[in-house]
């Protein structure tokens, strides 16, 4: 590990620190409380979340990942392809990938008009009328690919780096890198995630310490109004009595430790149920949006039923980014269907985009007027793109397959390049042809921004030291503001 | 002085170690690493003071912490002895009869009598069954990308409790797992459904099941297996040869593909074209009941031998390696693998023949892990150079020796192990130990630890008085083959029973709360040495989880009801059911005092006095089910 980067002990040691900070010191003011001074302790460890500060310098300090769920068409939102309304109905002049998820057919228009925008003249179509507002802070990558064409391998790679082994997910990698600023919040908090595709792994730390996991509000099926952390609420007992009992038990603890000496464990039990007892209290309050002004409100879409649900999503990872928090995953699993349009891309498309355009260039501005976005760095994009040949027939039911040969994921804020295109996929957006950037390539890339080199942020695990990027990744440097 | 052993009354079963000397540290040779020699009989240790040593075991641990200048920590009283052992055995604690009955007896084989016990109550099974799963990766459902009930994979769950119940030696029950279907047909019909299920083992990991490219999933499910053969039976990271030479380990790419070759050769799935879908072996009926019942596990398929894939990849192949052992471990001279029969019978007979120098240390670590918390051998899956070096080396060989020499009878090494002054030390803490030794490598006093979220789920369930102690079968409620859940479809699994913890669905992708809350992370990997967090989340669950609300509540109700006088019997009895000891007077008198604020508080919200009175006692319970002595083992 290079200096700068986590001090990382044996794993046994680490595991030994309190999860949620302030470990160390609670044994020597419980003694304190009883006119004992702690002695002859072991040294103190630093907290696993403690905020650190990365070798390189830091162009964000936090990231809200806006996760499209089935794989949204570059082609029809953000990577035009004039030849395909050109040769629409013709055969695709190049072979098809060997490996495909399902057969197509010839080439499919897009249903929808691109249009530029701003004053860098990108080009977005009419499936993004709002977002295409603010493409002047968009970093639009039309050139990523991949490697897996099924939804739960491609999706895991998107989120953990592999679509073969078990992995770290990218949020645990940065909690592991950066720890949190918030020691009373979660640092990486995933609002109504999937459950599908890999569901838990896509959030969970897989090796790492269990503190680095993202800690999920509900999942996809509960709406966003109601989904909170497990097990927060207690509408049996007053919190007044909830208090005397953490009392007792604090009381109990003491006695506890006077028998056992030293023990950053049993410590760290005494302030995990102390954060418990808080965030009881902090979560409730962030995610109470009552306070927000009515053209907060309007500026998410919270008044309309297709955005209040997004809306509200991209409001609480605003209000948790303002608290603090390092890593924020909101995630759109429209139903039917996802973003998966296989057939009807037109009306199931169109509803999708729908939902959360408004939500999300709301998140852009607002993140913007409160000074955010220099410090987020926001990413949008699903686990693929899809194809330009047509499934079905050529009439309203039309889709499209999956396509991770070839598609978009675009950033904003937080140190990269606004009003850019970067790289390209061919005439017909099969494959990127330019400046491709792979998933890994990404990683690396998000990982820089948050000043973590991809290759020294490792993890000793298994007989080896395991990177996100596993052997591969380059850091594009060229998007970098 | 010298220290000699003679047979030790407490163990019949251990060989004796003769006269042993001081040899000072053992230093590994430097061409030839520790752990592929084979385990050696240690060196003879000298002892300042033998006193304390009742074993071979003690004398060898005694010999590293006299190294040191320590001293081991005196022994824990009767009542923490009987809790630690209980637990440790069963996976529950003890009942107050169970207390007062061994506080009673003063004879000498008092404890030797309660480990005899508890390793032949069918609770031990549950309980030391769970163990070997978590290193056999079990669950009921894929997980991965398509996660579809395993619905059949209870019957392995069953066996693996049923074998280890049985006292089913350690060579055997491999072997089962590796190749049952290829031992000779019993004429036991349930005899040779256990050998079909067994092979379950290989087939249990998670698997991309949507995965478009058929062999691409072939290979990474035979990754997934010759992986978890290596990790969990050898502590071997084979796996990573998969791609390039084993970077630190001498394993080659050739030797990878040679034993990818003895699974290719096995069947564990139908097919690979998406969804694929995993072979289930039919199973003889064991009576008319049974309507042709299967399980997924592993026959025999058409034998071949599998080149080189350079970097991994199926599309760059080499040359071809007959299938064949690892050559560091096997040398270069190596009888051929016949060409009717993929070798997994021979694969597994090989890691119990002769000296092979990582079968029997790698299980009795695990042994150890399982009992201490920690393995002499941090790293219980890997024994390679860049895993823990044991800080013990003679101890861990000359338990490895004495668990072959004991035809690999577990439960016999258990005895050996519990029986030792070693395990029956209590936890009291030594500043100047904690500065030489602060993880306690080498055993200076007990280390006290959390259980295991099934642990505190069941001692939850046993305390209150709610635990079913039904035996096996399936909890699941998805049929075989069908999505658990999906993208768009919730999750139904149910777990509002009150059968031990093992018994329990375990859907990947969405364990169940209490599962992944205490570290029963993912049942995906394979899982040698469970980690110990501790995260608010915990704090939230037993604050305000339905589960200890209402294990409590019943607790309350149940003290309430008994014919008490006094609150004082009544927070005896309680701390005798929960702690298995009598409450002190300040305890005594906290309690009281709680209880009155609580029900005074109770009442001013509107409570009726009854209500009151349960719902205080509930809140004690609680705390009492929060507080660390319940949570950890000391």
């Amino acid at each position: 590990m290079a200096q700068g980067s986590p001090i990382v002990k044996s794993r046994r040691e680490m595991l030994q620190t309190s999860a949620l900070g302030f470990g160390q010191l609670a044994l020597a003011s419980l003694l304190a409380e009883d006119g004992e001074a702690s002695t002859a302790g072991p040294a103190a460890q630093p907290s696993l979340l403690e905020p650190r500060v990365p070798r390189l310098a830091p162009r964000a300090r936090r990231v809200i990942f806006l996760f499209m769920l089935g794989g949204p068409s570059h082609l029809d939102t953000f990577d035009p392809k004039p030849r395909l309304d050109r040769e629409h109905g013709k055969p695709l002049p190049f072979p098809k990938r060997k490996i495909k998820f399902d057969g197509t057919g010839n080439l499919l228009r897009s249903p929808w008009k691109f249009r530029r925008y701003g004053q860098s003249g990108g080009e977005v179509s009419d499936l993004f009328p709002q977002v295409a507002r603010r493409v002047d802070d968009l970093c639009i990558i039309r050139s990523m690919h991949g490697t897996n064409v099924a939804h739960g391998a491609a999706v895991l790679k998107l989120h953990t780096g592999s679509d073969t082994f078990v992995r770290p997910s990218l949020g645990s990698w940065i909690l592991y890198g950066l720890g949190t600023e918030n020691q009373n919040l979660p640092g990486f908090i995933t609002i109504c995630p999937n459950l599908g595709y890999g569901g838990v792994k896509n959030w969970s730390s897989a090796f790492l310490p269990a503190p680095y996991q993202g800690i999920p509000l509900a999942n996809s099926a509960v709406p966003p109004e109601r989904a909170v952390v497990r097990f927060l609420e207690n509408p049996r007992i007053s919190r007044s009595l909830q208090r005397r009992q953490l009392d007792m038990l604090r009381e109990i603890s003491r006695d506890q430790l006077r028998q056992t000496g030293p023990n950053l464990e049993l410590e760290g039990r005494i302030d995990s149920f102390e954060l418990a007892f808080r965030m009881q209290t902090e979560m409730p309050e962030i995610q109470d949006i009552t306070a927000e002004t009515a053209a907060t409100r309007k500026l998410y879409g919270l008044d309309e039923q297709a955005t209040a649900n997004f809306g509200r999503q991209c409001l609480l990872a605003r209000r948790f980014a303002e608290q603090g928090v390092r890593f924020i995953q909101v995630t759109h699993s429209p139903q039917p269907g996802l973003w998966d349009q296989h057939h009807s891309l037109r009306a199931d498309h169109e509803r999708n985009a729908r939902q959360v355009d408004r939500p999300i260039a709301g998140l852009l501005e607002d993140l913007k007027q409160r000074g955010l976005l220099d410090d987020t760095l926001v990413i949008w994009g699903g686990e693929f793109g899809r194809t330009p040949t047509v499934q079905g027939a050529y009439n309203e039911r039309a889709g499209r397959d999956h396509n991770p040969d070839g598609f978009t994921i675009w950033l904003a804020g937080g140190g990269v390049k606004g009003g850019i295109r970067y790289g390209a996929t061919d005439d017909y957006g099969y494959h990127a042809a330019e400046n491709k950037v792979h998933l890994h390539d990404l990683h690396a890339t998000i990982l820089y921004l948050l000043g973590l080199d991809h290759e020294e942020l490792t993890y000793h695990y298994a007989g080896r030291d395991f990177r996100l990027t596993d052997v591969h990744g380059e850091t594009v440097t060229d998007i970098v503001s | 002085m010298m220290f000699s052993f003679c047979r030790p009354p407490l163990l019949s079963i251990v060989t004796c170690l003769g006269m042993v000397f001081l040899t000072g540290t053992l230093v590994h040779a430097d061409e030839q690493f520790w752990a592929l020699q084979p385990p050696a009989e240690p060196s003879p240790v000298v002892l300042e003071d033998s006193s304390w040593a009742a074993t071979p075991l003690d004398a060898l641990v005694l010999a590293k912490l006299e190294e040191k200048q320590l001293r081991p920590a005196p022994p824990a009283d009767r009542r923490t002895l009987l809790r630690r052992v209980t637990f440790s055995l069963t996976g529950l604690p003890p009942t107050s009869a169970e207390v007062a009955a061994f506080l009673a007896d003063d004879s000498p084989l008092a404890f030797t009598q309660v480990v005899d016990r508890l390793l032949a109550s069918p609770r031990y099974g549950e309980r030391w069954g769970r163990h070997w799963l978590d290193v056999a990766r079990y669950a009921d459902s894929n997980g991965l990308d398509e996660n579809y009930a395993y619905a059949t994979a209870w019957r392995y769950r069953d066996y693996v409790i049923a074998a280890w119940n049985a006292g089913k030696p350690y060579d055997q029950f491999v072997t089962e797992q590796l190749a049952g279907d290829l031992l000779p047909v019993s004429p036991d019909a349930s005899m040779h459904q256990e050998h079909l299920i067994a092979t379950g083992f290989l087939a249990l990991g998670p698997k991309f099941l949507a995965e478009k490219d058929p062999q691409k999933m072939e290979m990474d499910i035979i990754d997934e297996q010759i992986d978890t053969f290596g990790r969990v039976l050898m502590g071997l990271t084979l796996g990573c040869a998969r791609c390039h030479d084993h970077k630190f380990d001498p394993i080659s790419t050739e030797d990878y593909y040679g034993l990818a070759g003895i699974f290719k050769s096995t069947r564990t799935m139908e097919h690979f074209i998406k969804f694929a879908r995993w072979y289930e072996n039919p199973l003889p009926p064991r009576d008319s009941r049974e309507n042709s019942p299967t399980a997924l596990g592993a026959t025999e398929r058409e034998v071949v031998d599998v080149p080189v894939h350079r970097g991994g990849s199926h599309r760059d192949l080499g040359i071809t390696v007959p299938r064949r052992f690892p050559t560091v471990l096997a040398g270069d001279q190596q009888q051929p693998f016949g060409p009717r029969r993929s070798g997994r019978l021979r694969l597994a007979r090989w890691l119990f023949a002769g000296d092979h120098p990582l079968t029997a240390r790698v299980m009795v670590n695990r042994l150890w892990r399982w009992h201490f918390g920690a393995g002499l051998v941090r790293t219980t899956n890997n024994f390679g150079i860049l895993g823990d070096v044991p800080e013990n080396q003679p101890l861990l060989d000359w338990l490895a020796r004495r668990f072959m020499e004991n035809g690999w009878s577990i439960k016999a090494m258990q005895r050996l192990i519990l029986l030792s002054q070693t395990y029956q030390m209590s936890d009291r803490y030594d500043a100047q130990a904690a500065r030489i030794d602060p993880e306690n490598r080498l055993h200076w006093r007990w280390s006290a630890r959390r259980l295991e979220a099934e642990v505190i789920r069941d001692a939850l369930l046993a305390v209150s008085g709610r635990l079913d102690s039904t035996m096996g079968g399936s909890l699941l409620q998805t049929e075989n083959r069908k999505h658990v859940f999906h993208h768009s479809q919730p999750d139904n699994t149910r777990y509002d029973f009150s059968r031990r913890s093992v018994y329990l669905p375990v859907i990947r992708n969405n364990l169940y709360d209490v599962f992944s809350l205490f570290d029963y992370a993912d049942a995906s990997m394979i899982n040698g040495d469970r980690p110990t967090t501790t995260v608010a989340p915990q704090a939230l669950f037993l604050l305000n989880s339905d589960l200890v609300y209402q294990a409590t509540e019943q607790m309350a109700d149940k003290l309430l009801a008994e014919r008490l006088t006094k609150p004082e019997d009544r927070i005896q009895q309680l701390y005798l059911r929960v702690y298995g000891r009598p409450a002190t007077d300040r305890e005594v008198a906290r309690a009281r005092s709680f209880l009155e604020q609580s029900v005074t508080d109770l009442m001013a919200s509107g409570g009726t006095p009854q209500s009151a009175r349960l719902g205080a006692w509930q809140l004690f319970c609680q705390i009492l089910i929060a507080a660390d002595e319940f949570i950890y083992l000391r």
